[in-house]
């Protein structure tokens, strides 16, 4: 029953360094069971927000609560129910992966002290080296093995596939879907969409501190700009430019390019039986993707009292 | 004591283990080439005519009176200055090693995300701290009662002992110290300049300040003076003296603690 609480929820954080405010009042509620994906540019204030979830920053103001619990007052049991990937990775040089790794199962109640071999083959890992001479991509693995091999109902992961080869960027996502599955709560921060998109249920998109998008992956996807590149055998039909949800077209011979929002069907429709040779759509990075959210967002509104 | 804070005090002890070696034998090897010169020393009588152009208050300030007795000679060569300056560095540099400076460089983060309190985690860096220092000073006072039996020093194994565990003492309050500054601010630079500070303005403050009739009465503030300024070597400690140490040392590696479990966590 007690997993069934909510996992998560933000009400109203704000985080301050002195004049300068890294988080500036987010709400969010994460589900039992699902990925929820957040997701900003560097420095937007993911880590802040995480790092207070963990309670390693004092909020400003607001309120949060894991399983209906504040971290801040409910002690060290409550942690038992969290595994934390660090967005900024730093691990004991002179230890081995193995020796830290069995040093943080010490530390927990439910730790897979047999699954260490397991998984540090599944991810390619040696073992037996010191951290220092290990790749900031190798270290980034060990950080996530000391979070997987926990038996935590909530996993707290910021930007956990950072320095990782695309393969294993594939692996911790599928690790993450396991994860999922096995019925616990994933809170995964990163600052490219497309990872988001391909494990998350639901998703927040953060900008400067506040949160300008939020909702299920699709409806998140839709406010999305995409670049569209599209080659045909003759010239570029012209309606193309006043689809639904196209913009900045232009039109070089037979070379059609353009910015799409939202639904691809009014132009997958249009370009049924037009001789297309490539199509090329390509998500742009996070800034570029969420312009107008961006522009249209926070910046505008006036600061609000918190 | 639970898994948990063994753990919590095997993470610091292991972390430091090079360090405290390190500083142990490093002193130990101190005290005994020390010792090792008594005998040439012993019937030396040029030291003696060279001191006699020295201003007397000036040879009191390096505690080289009397270099010809046992006590005298090292008083002058290691608990006058060195041993205790020695010690009190270990203690501030190796309590910012587990404490601060490993909190700054962000090491310490993923072990504050485990399942056991703040205090907790820095209370173990504390007492692992304190356990090297305690080792450090262990291993200096054998190799002085070792080195005295082969060298021929003849000293009073009290009036030794009593020494060491005031000089360690010195190591503890400024490791304490440095448990405080890091506590609350978690700067490894800040607890470096504060640890060192102290350290050095608590011996000048009761070595030199009597060389200044004004200066004078202000030694009482040295724990230095509260440490040595009976002469131990030579003289019984009165139990005030160990208290006056140990006490703010307990103290301030408590407030500490309680600190840090107040505020942010640096990140990396």
């Amino acid at each position: 029953m007690a997993t069934l609480l909510e996992p998560l929820r933000v009400t109203g954080l704000v985080k301050s360094y002195g004049d300068v405010q890294a988080v500036r009042g987010i709400d969010l509620a994460v589900e039992p069971g699902e990925v929820f994906g957040f997701v900003g540019p560097n420095g937007a204030g993911k880590s802040t927000t995480i790092r207070c979830i963990l309670d390693l920053l004092r909020p400003t103001a607001g309120e949060i609560r894991l399983f209906g619990e504040d971290p801040r007052t409910a002690g060290a049991g409550l942690r038992e129910r969290v595994a934390y990937v660090p967005g900024e990775l730093r691990l004991p040089e002179r230890m081995t992966a193995r020796q830290f790794l069995t040093s943080i199962g010490r530390l927990r109640t439910r730790f897979e002290r047999d699954r260490i071999g397991e998984l540090g083959e599944r991810f390619k890992l040696d073992l037996d080296r010191r951290m220092r001479d290990l790749s900031s991509g190798n270290r980034r693995k060990v950080s996530v093995l000391s979070a997987f091999l926990t038996d935590a109902d909530l996993l707290v992961l910021d930007e956990p596939t950072g320095g990782l080869d695309p393969l294993m960027q594939h692996e911790v996502l599928r690790l993450v879907r396991e994860r999922r599955d096995a019925g616990a709560t994933v809170f995964l921060s990163s600052h490219i969409l497309s990872e988001v998109q391909r494990v998350a249920d639901r998703m927040a998109v953060l900008r400067a501190g506040r949160i300008v998008a939020s909702g299920t992956v699709n409806e998140v996807r839709g406010l999305a700009r995409q670049d569209v590149e599209i080659w045909f055998e003759t010239d570029v039909p012209p309606e193309l430019a006043t689809l639904p949800g196209i913009e900045d077209a232009r039109i070089e011979g037979r070379r059609f390019t353009a910015v799409l929002t939202g639904s691809a069907r009014p132009l997958i429709d249009a370009l049924y039986g037009r001789g297309v040779t490539s199509i090329l759509i390509q998500e742009p990075d996070l800034e570029e993707a969420f312009l107008r959210l961006y522009r249209d967002g926070p910046d505008a509104t006036p600061e609000e009292p918190s | 004591m639970n898994a948990r804070a063994t753990e919590l005090l095997a993470i610091p002890l292991r972390a430091a283990r090079r360090a405290g070696l390190a500083w142990g034998l490093s002193l130990a090897a101190l005290v005994v080439m020390t010792v090792a010169f008594w005998p040439a020393f012993q019937d030396q009588t040029e030291l003696a005519d060279l001191l006699e152009g020295i201003p007397e208050p000036m040879i009191e300030a390096f505690g080289m009176t009397d270099f010809t007795s046992p006590a005298g000679y090292l008083r002058g060569n290691l608990y006058a200055i060195m041993v205790p300056l020695f010690l009190a560095i270990a203690g501030v540099l190796l309590m910012n090693g587990q404490t601060a400076s490993d909190e700054d460089s962000g090491r310490m983060e993923q072990y504050l995300a485990q399942p056991v309190s703040r205090q907790g985690v820095f209370l173990g860096r504390v007492i692992g701290v304190a356990t090297w220092v305690v080792f450090i000073g262990l291993l200096l006072l054998v190799a002085q009662l070792a080195s005295n039996a082969v060298f021929g020093l003849d000293i009073a194994t009290d009036r030794l002992l009593a020494t060491v565990v005031l000089c360690l003492l010195i190591g503890l309050l400024h490791a304490g110290l440095a448990a405080f500054v890091a506590g609350l601010t978690g700067r490894p630079g800040l607890v470096l300049a504060v640890g060192m500070l102290v350290a050095v303005f608590g011996y000048v403050a009761a070595a030199l300040f009597p060389l200044s009739d004004v200066l004078e009465p202000w030694k009482a503030v040295s724990p230095w003076d509260w440490a040595l300024g009976h002469d131990p070597l030579v003289n019984a400690t009165e139990w005030w003296r160990y208290l006056a140490l140990g006490v703010p040392a307990f103290v301030l590696a408590g407030l500490g603690t309680w600190a840090f479990a107040r505020r942010d966590v640096h990140a990396a």
